[in-house]
């Protein structure tokens, strides 16, 4: 694979924690302001595609292996099964942690207000599954696609 | 080739004249822009979503709890393209 | 008056940007082109009000595919063959 140039490289290097840390930001506050887990695991794949396509398929295949996204997209879709699982007593799906005092229990105040981070009941930890899988899910498919096309032609046989 | 060209031509006037037809004011005389038919389960939602779920993004509430299944579709279908990438693409990748 | 400035600009360069990238032969300026396309999609939809699907336009649209069609140009042909 052609080597691109020291430029791209550092460009990458200095953008690529602005990116993770906005898309994390994106799910964290998903039940505040727009976004939520699907969007938020977009920004930070895109960002990781960022460093698939500046410092080349092999440097970050030496770090991660599509095995290890391959577990971590199925922990998310467990997890978010789960979750849903937790108010199986009234339904499925159902939010049984809001308006309690536990963990992200709290309940805002009607009409426009900026809202509390400890709120929502299961709505943050959902927000938190779908994007730990949306990340790995987006990210391996980038990534198993740098690796299967590094020579021209695409087959390595 | 001919005919093809002219099918293709009568579903481009069809779809431009629909098109058009909604942007005239007689389209916005039938049915306003902005009123929805049946706006209860809108108004429900706007509403009790900030006392039920407590997340002030009420297009949250609706996305993970309200149409939860929907997102469960959504995942399944994720995890199903994701699954199929990685299996034609290991072949080429490893060799 | 911004707002019916924006309205009618924003859709007609996303319709030209799309008529652009299905006429290029170079496929790489097709998919940069394609990439402007999402970009300004997302703009119309925040002009609409829906943020959230913005977001996710920007994000898969703009991004992802494009380092998707870039790494499959680059394992077959850049240039579109004459008929």
């Amino acid at each position: 694979m052609d080597e691109t140039s020291k430029i791209i490289k550092t460009v990458s290097s200095v953008m690529f924690p602005f990116v993770t840390i906005y898309g994390l930001y994106v799910i964290l506050h998903g039940h505040l302001t727009p976004g939520g887990g699907f969007q938020g695991g977009a920004i930070v794949a895109s960002g990781c595609a960022l460093l698939v396509v500046a410092f080349g398929s092999d440097a970050i295949a030496k770090r991660v292996k599509e095995s290890q996204l391959s577990l971590l997209e199925s922990i998310g879709a467990l997890g978010f099964i789960s979750l849903a699982f937790v108010g199986i007593a009234t339904t499925f799906f159902y939010n049984s942690l809001a308006g309690t005092k536990f963990l992200f229990g709290r309940i805002p105040p009607y009409g426009s207000n900026p809202g509390y981070l400890s709120s929502g009941g299961l709505l943050p930890l959902m927000n938190l599954a779908v994007g730990t899988k949306v990340i790995a899910g987006l990210f391996a498919i980038v990534l198993i696609l740098a690796i299967a096309t590094r020579k021209k032609g695409g087959r390595s046989k | 080739m001919r005919s093809r060209d002219a099918v293709a031509l009568i579903a481009l006037v069809l779809l431009g004249s629909f098109m058009i037809m909604s942007v005239l004011p007689l389209a916005n005389m039938i049915r306003p822009f902005g009123e929805p038919v049946n706006p209860e389960m809108d108004d429900y939602i706007i509403t009790h979503a900030q006392n039920e779920t407590g997340a002030n993004n009420a297009v949250t509430s609706v996305v993970f709890d309200y149409r939860g299944f929907d997102t469960l579709g959504e995942a399944t279908v994720l995890f199903t393209a994701v699954a199929g990438v990685i299996l034609i693409l290991r072949r080429y990748a490893h060799g | 008056m911004m707002f019916e400035v924006l309205q009618i600009v924003v859709p007609i360069l996303t319709v030209a940007a799309a008529i652009v990238a299905v006429y290029f032969r170079d496929l790489l300026s097709a998919t940069i082109a394609l990439a402007a396309m999402s970009l300004l999609l997302s703009m119309e939809f925040y002009i609409l009000q829906a943020p959230d699907v913005a977001i996710a336009e920007a994000g898969v649209g703009a991004c992802l595919t494009t380092a998707i069609l870039i790494f499959s140009i680059k394992a077959t042909k850049r240039m579109e063959d004459e008929k």
